[in-house]
Order: C-alpha cells, then structure tokens, then sequence
C-alpha cells in the first residue's frame, strides 16, 4: 500500500572521512543527495545543529568510514580503541531521533597491512570497530549496518582499492567499486521504502529436498551433509534464518501429509521443523486454493505471500488465478537454489533493522492458532475473552518510534485512516504539543504479541483521533475497545467533552469500516469517497467493556 | 584507441557524444574538474589495462596529454 515516494525526493546524506564525491555523483541522478563540503569533519558537520547538513535534514545518513584513515593519528592500539570510542560518542550526540544512519562496518586496510597480515592487528581494530559498532545498535534503533566489509571481500581487494586515485585525490576505492557503492545504497533506500512481504509459500519436492516424499521407499530423499543433499541443508538453513527475521514460513504441497511430516519430525538432517511453519497445507487440493485459505487462517493478505516452487505449471497456476501474490523464477539447476532464495529475501523480505516482534512472530501466530481451537470449545464470544486474560499496556512511543513507524506504515486491515508517515514526519509529531501519540503492548495467557497497537490524537482543535492501527495479530479480540476507553478516559482528563474519529476507506480497510458506529460514535460528515468523520459526547458514552487488565507500564 | 579514450573521457564527464575532441583542454569544459580528472585516470587505467606515472597523471591538462600518456599519441 505505501507509495514509493518519487526518488528525487527522498534526502539522503553520504559522509565520510575519505573522497567520495563520485558515488555522490552518481547517487544525484536518483535522489536528493546532500552536498558535502569537502569530507572528513563528518562530526563536525553532524553536531552542528546550524550546519547546512542539520538544515538539510536527510532521512538517511550513510557514514562510510576509512577506518584506517579514522585510527591514523594513533601510535598504538589502545590509542586506536580511544580514538574509535570517541569518534562513536561524538557520533551518539549528533544523531537526531527519528532519520535512518547506516554505518559502514569496520574494514581496515593500508599501506602496511600486507606486512600485517602475520600479526592480526588489522583484524583487532576491525574487532573494536565492530564491537563498538554493535553496542550503538543496541542503544539507537534507528542505526543499521552498510556492509561494506561484505562488499570488498566479494570484490576484492585488488579490484577494490586503487592506490593512485588515494595519492591524487583521497579516493581510496577504484570506480567500478564506488559505482557499487552507489548501487547498495540505492538499493537500502528503495528497501527502506517498499512494503516488504509477510509469508513465504513454499513447496516441498524438490524445493525444501530433493526426490519425493512418496516415493521415499524406491528412491532417496536429498537431504544432508554431502553432494546435492547438502544444497537442500542449506537451503532449509537460510529459510530458518528468514523464519528468525520476521518471514512466516508456509507449506504448500501436493503430498500425503504424513510422508511429508516424517521428514520435518524424524529426518536427521531436516534443518526445518514442524513448529517453524506458521501454516499448512499438505493436501492434494489446488495451491491457489491452499494460498486462500492461509491467508485467511492468518489473517493476512494474498498480496503479502511470496510463492517459491519448483513446478512451472503451479507457479502458472497462482500467477493466474492469483495475480496478488509474487512468484519469482525458480533456478534450473540445483546448486543455484541457495543464491536464488537470497535474492529472493533481499528482493521481497528483507528489512533495515528486524525488530523484537519480527523474531517471534511464528510462534505468535502459533499461539493464534490455538487460540482459535480454543474459541472453538467456549461458545460465548464474553467468556471466550475472558479466557484468553488478555493484557495492555501503554508503552512509550518515543523509546519505540521504530516499531511505531512499522506499525503505522505496514497495517492494512485495522487502520482507520491509512495514512503513511516517513520517520522525519514521525518525528515531528512526537515533538509537536498538540499531538499525542498511544502505543499499546498486548498479551494473552497464550504470549506475548508485543507492540501491537497504536493512535495519534490531534488536540489543536477539538480532539480528533486521526490514526488508529491495531496489527492483525490482536484483531477480533475487542482489544479496540479497551483502547477507545484508554483515549476516552484520557481526553475527559484533559477537561474535553467531546471526541471525533475518522475513518478513510481503502482496498483494505473495510473490516473497521463502522468501528466507531458499533462503539456509539454519531457520523458528522461524509465525503465523496466513502470518508467519515464521526464525534461522541463523552458524558454520553455508552459503557465499555475491557476484557484486558492494565499492567506494568500501566496508563503512565 | 584514441576514439575509445575520448569516449571514456565523453562517459565519466556525463557529456553528449562529440563534444570531446583531441584538442579538448580541462578548462573547456565545467565538466572536467578535479574530481573528474581522478575518475578518468582510474578508468583508463582499469579499461585499458595501463598504468599512467602518478607524477605524470597530475600534470594531465587536457586530452592530448591523456592520448599520449595510453600511448595514443600522434
């Protein structure tokens, strides 16, 4: 649903300690680049509140640090950690809340390192760097990695670094290489910017192992630690880790269940198992028919499912009946599979920055699983609620303005207005007095769901909510209530009498289409397009029902 | 040679094909700054798989030191 905004709109920063005019160069065709003066001074120019760079306000900053050049001063390598430790301090203070910084991580090279390569020093500099590095990312959410030291191994380093451009102009990197930067950071802006995929649908023969698992007794199954059984190892071992980053892994098969299952539970080498499928259909029923009913088991759309299977004719198939979903090309030959799936990750999952949530997500909606058996034995919809002994809290939204940014950006169904924020904007609002943000935990007796919720209120005139997002996770759990009672209550402390909600529709949206009619709100305007805006009297209120209890964090 | 270098020149200065010649000078064209100048030594160099002296390299004022320097002189 986000619109990629036009690229010559998007500020972004490049800086550095060495010359990298040429990759700014070349970024200029596609975005708003900032213009450095000169290089080195990136402090300097980062803390200068006043500086043309704070004027400029970009939304990403990529610090591509020389390291060699950072530690150059230093006679020793505890001088080298101190100046490394500083320069990350100064670093912490400049960083303004709210843009994206991507950091290069550490590689070092000079004129000495050939004569080095004995000792490791490069490499114990490169380890404080990183170790450095890695304590920022714990305390600042909105820092991530360049992976530059990725970049010139790939490459190079004879391909990457060409001593004379560094003796003309301080240009350490050779162009070929520069042009490579520019495209990686194209790339992470364009990433940050897409709507990424939730579901990854995948086959089993001849995609999760080789062979067929109905045909195991006349012919093996290819999984294991030699020749093209080791392929597939790895290619369960990548889907493990996109499962850990946030994708939800999904089966759909043509098989008989039980083969297929023995392999997840009793295979030695199965890297995958049963728990790590948030959903499945093993079943010998059509695959656009099985992509449906998963996206509705998890309550999710078909245009946020990628389809990886070894069959032309079935990717035909949904690519046809299922225009929503993506399929990309599978690779004719085995031992491209590893390199096609990352590509596939890079292309349609990957994220800046994987959040808490992001990692627990298949148990969470494992855990909606059996809450839904359970909603089947308990017939009262009341009871049923107050079975689940729900949990809320209110959570800071300045502290999570990550995950805030996520939420509003990336909910499609319980979203009220459908309104997308770029973090800069994000931020004024968490600045601006007139504007109070709410950020919900929610939780169950089954776990927890983490950061799930969220308004805006807009207080300049009459309080007016003008974005209520709630993830799909907790939807159908009157959750909602509970938070129109949280904001109720508080505006009524603020001394109002009167509240307004607004709802635009979208393609998505239709489920909360009448959320504030069914909680007694009166419409008081309507647009063309369907738009509404509703209003309530507080001392009119009709009463609330909240199935959750008020924890920690509390109401402040 | 000496049409594949101008073309090298043409492409790192973003310029129109034809507008570099062999008695193009730095200062003719905004184009052609320093930076510019480094670009085109690194891509002659990588391209043509030559090595032009440093000290020479700096002392490039405008296409005809570049031909002879990739031994394209006259």
């Amino acid at each position: 649903m986000t619109e990629i905004s036009n690229g010559n709109q998007i500020k972004i920063a490049v800086l550095s300690n060495v010359n990298l005019n040429f990759v700014i160069r070349k970024l200029r065709r596609v975005f708003c680049v900032f213009e450095t003066e000169g290089y080195g001074n990136e402090l300097g120019t980062m803390m200068d509140r006043e500086s043309a760079y704070s004027r400029f306000q970009p939304e990403f900053t990529f610090l591509l640090m020389e390291l060699s050049e950072l530690v150059r001063s230093a006679s020793s390598a505890a001088e080298a950690k101190e100046v490394m430790k500083d320069w990350f301090d100064g670093l912490e203070g400049a960083m303004v809340p709210g843009a994206v910084y991507y950091l290069a991580d550490g590689y070092f090279r000079n004129a000495e390192s050939d004569l080095n390569a004995f000792s490791l020093l490069d490499q114990e500099t490169e380890n404080v760097y990183n170790g450095l590095l890695k304590e920022l990312m714990a305390r600042k959410e909105n820092v991530r990695v360049f992976p530059l030291a990725r970049m010139i191994r790939k490459k190079g380093e004879d391909q990457v670094f060409q001593p004379k451009l560094f003796y003309m102009g301080k240009i350490p990197y050779a162009n070929g290489f520069q042009e490579e930067l520019a495209a990686e950071i194209s790339n992470l802006v364009t990433m940050e910017r897409r709507t990424p995929k939730k579901v990854l649908a995948l086959d089993l023969d001849n995609t999760l192992w080789g062979g067929l698992a109905g045909e195991r007794q006349h012919s093996e199954i290819l999984l294991s630690d030699d020749g093209q059984g080791l392929i597939y190892k790895n290619v369960q071992r990548l889907l493990l880790r996109m499962k850990e980053s946030g994708v939800l892994l999904v089966i759909a098969s043509k098989n008989n269940p039980e083969d297929a299952w023995e392999i997840f539970d009793k295979w030695p080498h199965a890297v995958l198992r049963r728990k790590d499928f948030a959903a499945a259909r093993i079943n010998w029923q059509t695959k656009d028919q099985s992509l449906r009913e998963m996206a509705k088991e998890l309550n999710l759309g078909l245009d946020s499912f990628v389809f990886w299977d070894d069959q032309p004719a079935e990717r035909e198939l949904i690519k046809s009946m299922l225009p929503e979903v993506t399929v990309p090309d599978f690779p004719e030959k085995a031992e491209d599979l590893p390199g096609a799936l990352t590509r596939v990750f890079d292309l349609y999952f990957r994220k800046g920055r994987v959040t808490k949530e992001d990692q627990t997500k298949t148990e969470s909606y494992e855990s909606n699983r059996l809450r839904q058996e359970l909603g089947d034995q308990i017939r009262d919809f009341d009871d049923y609620l107050k079975s689940l002994q729900m949990t809320i809290c209110r959570r800071d939204p300045v502290e999570n303005r990550e995950r805030l940014l996520q939420l509003l950006n990336k909910t499609n169904q319980f979203n009220l207005t459908t309104k997308r924020y770029t973090a800069m904007e994000l931020s004024s609002i968490l600045e601006d007095p007139e504007k109070k943000v709410y950020l919900y935990q929610i939780g169950d007796r089954f776990g927890d769901y983490g950061i799930t919720g969220a308004c805006i209120l807009d207080l300049s005139d009459k309080p007016l909510i003008t974005d209520f997002v709630l993830s799909c996770r907790v939807m159908g759990k009157r959750i909602e209530e509970a938070i129109l009672k949280d904001l109720e209550e508080d505006v009524k402390a603020m001394g109002k009498t009167m509240l307004q909600g607004r709802y635009v529709p979208t393609a998505k949206n239709a489920p909360v289409a009448d959320l504030y009619e069914k909680y007694g709100y009166a419409v008081i305007s309507s647009q063309d397009g369907g738009g509404r805006v509703y209003e309530l009297n507080l001392e009119k209120a009709p009463e609330r029902k909240c199935f959750a209890t008020w924890t920690k964090e509390g109401k402040e | 040679m000496k049409e594949e270098i101008i073309k090298i020149i043409e492409e790192i200065l973003e310029v129109p094909a034809g507008t570099v010649t062999a008695d193009t000078m730095t200062e003719d064209l905004d184009e052609w700054d320093s930076l510019a100048q480094v670009m085109i030594i690194g891509e002659l160099e990588g391209r043509l798989g030559i090595s032009i002296p440093l000290e020479e390299a700096v002392e490039v004022k405008g296409v005809a030191d570049l031909l002879r320097l990739c031994g394209a002189g006259n």
